[in-house]
């Protein structure tokens, strides 16, 4: 029977898993949520911003990851968009250029925000680190047609923008490296205040620069994206999705659980 | 348009989910596509985000005469930058060794200073910093203080390979190895997160945007 | 020529990034954003090499008739469709093309239409497999056999846990009226921000420390593997 249990079918889990999943999103249920400190830091931040301040969204997720940073993006901009902050979208990545037009336009189109007023989307760069360090002596040297072409010039809202001094906050959606790029090159060097959005497999890299004050808020996943849209009192895919999280973690935990007993019991056995 | 692009999207999901029960021509065929497609998407979105503002439009300057002498410098890069084409012959492969040599060396470059000012010498002002306010602190931000001092130089310990790990060194290490342990195992939890999330989103997707063109 | 000249290449433009780096006089400053600007115009092209490898790959798939080479079609395909119809923006002017409103370029909505319902359902769902993959090893890999194990297995529960909110609820049902509310979330930060901290910290200085020494062996010209063989 135990060896039976540790050797389960692996398509056994899938199905579980996947059951775990299921089941939730046919029959939602509402757990309260806690907020963590870097999330509460974060909207304290932009809260206090003040209305006309800008602040730059870097779209550095993928559709292979949108399932985390997207959420956390819409609930920030709306944030941004109610509070009159103006919002200038880039991204580092190719592959997230696109995703951050739709979503912009579809948030913009929510709150009333005006294109070329309250937000604009610059578009992709390649060259990484090159693109920051260029960007903070002059936006317009890297991007200097937005991402539909039009140039910066005309735009009214980049008129007085022209490098990170005139950005109140950087915040950073990735699923990858580039928030150490936003910190090595856009902090370190031009004194850009720094938060960031990340997907769970990066979280727990991030802790050193928060305790540094190198990014001055942090959303950590699912559970971020969550976290937020409570502050701003907009429940979305983040709350739905963590709530339906829930029931796979214990499913994971408890077969490890499982597991294990199993796995112990079979060594006693053995010993004796 | 929308509805055709529900089903389609929701067809290839279930062509990939395929895959976990085992190999099959369906989950070959929605692979293939993906590469082609996302290959596809990077070359277009390559040519109309970076190569034509940074590489054509100077050239386009220079062709419709306005150009200033300045102006010819900027073709010197973009030569280079097409010697990568050069991996189209064999014989001349070794071409994209000088865009490439030039790439690296800005890069390296660029990273010294930065890296040591962003990773070096914040990291260890943040790690010394709580003790110059260690009035000011708590009992429990103490001893946060002093279990990362602690936890920083045992780990960097378990890292230094030049000394043997045995004695007190030895012992060090593997107190490094106990912080390592937690930190890879909070990794462990934060990745399970961020997976399950991209499985909630495409169930979200197949039930709600899919199933409820049906229902 | 062929190693000679990429070697110093490398060392001149290395060493006038470091050196206008800590100079503000306005010539180096300026030299600074030029050499920049090479990086920037050179970076595109570099897209190409990922391309042919794939193409070459693909093509050597179909003539050599190896294993599951009908599907190389589809990768040119998907490839082919999408440049068919991101690339040509000058046909927007066309009047052919104006008057039966198609358009082309990355905001077509043609082009869109693709990238939302198949480029990124597939790339979501390839990466979601991992879901299942990771649940899997879990059960079968996560086992508490000695001291560290279990240091990792632990850790790993409680993040997990305190990264949903049923963890709270699970907590705080337990433990009924007391002061300790939300246990569970207090015990993912403390780790977080505690053991987990101290272990990434010593991670990123000895990475740095790392890039920093194979950055001056590069401009040094100590280390060449990115040269290749010959």
């Amino acid at each position: 029977m135990l060896e039976k249990i540790m050797n389960m079918d692996r398509r056994i889990v899938f199905i579980l898993a996947g059951l775990a999943v299921v089941i939730p999103t046919l029959l939602p249920v509402s757990l309260p949520i806690t907020v963590s400190e870097p999330t509460q830091k974060l909207y304290d931040y932009i809260d206090a911003l003040e209305p006309g301040s800008t602040l730059m969204m870097a779209f550095d997720y993928g559709p292979s990851s949108l399932a985390e940073p997207e959420p956390m993006a819409e609930a920030v901009l709306k944030h941004c968009f109610d509070k009159k902050v103006k919002v200038v979208g880039v991204t580092l990545l190719i592959d997230a250029v696109t995703l951050a037009d739709q979503l912009m336009q579809k948030v913009a189109e929510e709150k009333g925000a005006v294109y070329g007023e309250d937000y604009v989307l610059l578009g992709y760069r390649p060259g990484g680190f090159q693109v920051i360090l260029g960007m903070g002596s002059e936006i317009a040297s890297i991007f200097d047609n937005d991402y539909a072409g039009k140039p910066l010039s005309e735009i009214p809202m980049m008129e007085n923008i022209t490098n990170y001094e005139q950005i109140s906050l950087l915040l950073d959606l990735a699923s990858g490296s580039t928030v150490e790029l936003w910190i090595t090159y856009a902090n370190a060097k031009y004194d850009l205040t720094i938060a960031a959005g990340v997907t769970g497999v990066i979280v727990s890299q991030m802790y050193p620069y928060l305790q540094t004050g190198q990014l001055v808020g942090l959303l950590p996943g699912f559970l971020g994206a969550a976290q937020y849209e409570k502050l701003i009192n907009s429940s979305g895919k983040g709350t739905a999705g963590i709530n339906t999280e829930s029931f796979v973690h214990l499913l994971i935990v408890g077969l490890v659980i499982i597991g294990n007993i199993a796995y112990f019991m079979t060594r006693q056995r053995g010993e004796s | 348009m929308e509805t055709l692009g529900i089903w389609i999207a929701a067809f290839l999901t279930l062509c990939i989910y395929s895959f976990l029960y085992r190999d099959n021509p369906f989950y070959r065929f929605a692979e293939h596509l993906f590469v082609g497609v996302a290959v596809g998407y990077g070359i277009v979105v390559q040519i109309h985000q970076g190569f034509i503002p940074f590489a054509w439009r100077p050239v386009e300057t220079i062709i419709s005469g306005e150009a200033s002498p300045m102006d010819f410098i900027k073709l010197i890069p973009i030569a280079i930058g097409m010697l990568f084409f050069a991996r189209l012959s064999p014989r001349h492969t070794w071409l994209i060794r000088y865009p490439l040599a030039i790439l690296i060396g800005i890069g390296a470059g660029a990273a010294i200073p930065n890296v040591l000012q962003a990773d070096i010498f914040a990291q260890v002002r943040g790690t010394l910093t709580p003790f110059s306010q260690l009035g000011t602190l708590g009992a429990g931000e103490i001893i946060g203080a002093a279990l990362m001092v602690i936890g920083v130089i045992c780990t960097l310990t378990y890292f230094f390979f030049s000394v043997e790990h045995r004695g007190a060194v030895g012992g060090l290490s593997k107190i490094g190895i106990a912080f390592l342990m937690i930190g890879f195992g909070s990794a462990f939890g934060n990745t399970v997160m961020g997976r399950v999330a991209l499985l909630i989103q495409r169930v979200d997707f197949l039930i709600e945007d899919w199933l409820g063109t049906i229902f | 020529m062929k190693r000679q000249v990429p070697l110093v290449l490398c060392f001149l433009f290395g060493i006038v990034m470091i050196l206008t780096e800590f100079s503000p006089h306005s010539d180096s400053q300026e030299l600074y954003k030029e050499v920049g600007r090479w990086y920037l115009v050179i970076t595109p092209f570099a897209y190409v090499i990922g391309v042919m490898t794939l193409v070459q790959v693909h093509g050597t798939r179909i003539r050599r008739r190896a294993e599951y080479w009908q599907y190389s079609y589809v990768v040119f395909a998907g490839m082919i469709l999408m440049v068919v119809v991101g690339m040509p923006t000058f046909l927007n002017q066309t009047p052919f093309f104006q008057a039966r409103g198609i358009s082309f370029g990355l905001q077509s909505p043609v082009f869109e239409w693709l990238f939302e319902y198949v480029q990124v359902p597939m790339e979501a769902t390839t990466f979601s497999l991992l879901a299942f993959f990771i649940a899997s090893a879990a059960y079968r890999a996560f086992r508490a056999r000695t001291f560290e194990a279990t240091l990792l297995l632990i850790s790993a529960l409680i993040v997990m846990m305190g990264n949903v909110p049923i963890g709270d609820y699970i907590w705080n049902t337990v433990m009924g009226e007391t002061p300790w509310t939300d246990g569970t979330s207090w015990a993912r930060q403390w780790i977080l921000d505690n053991p987990n901290l101290a272990a990434r910290r010593g991670i990123i200085l000895g990475v740095a420390l790392g890039v920093i020494s194979q950055s001056i062996r590069i401009i040094l010209g100590i280390e060449r593997s990115y040269l290749g063989g010959d």
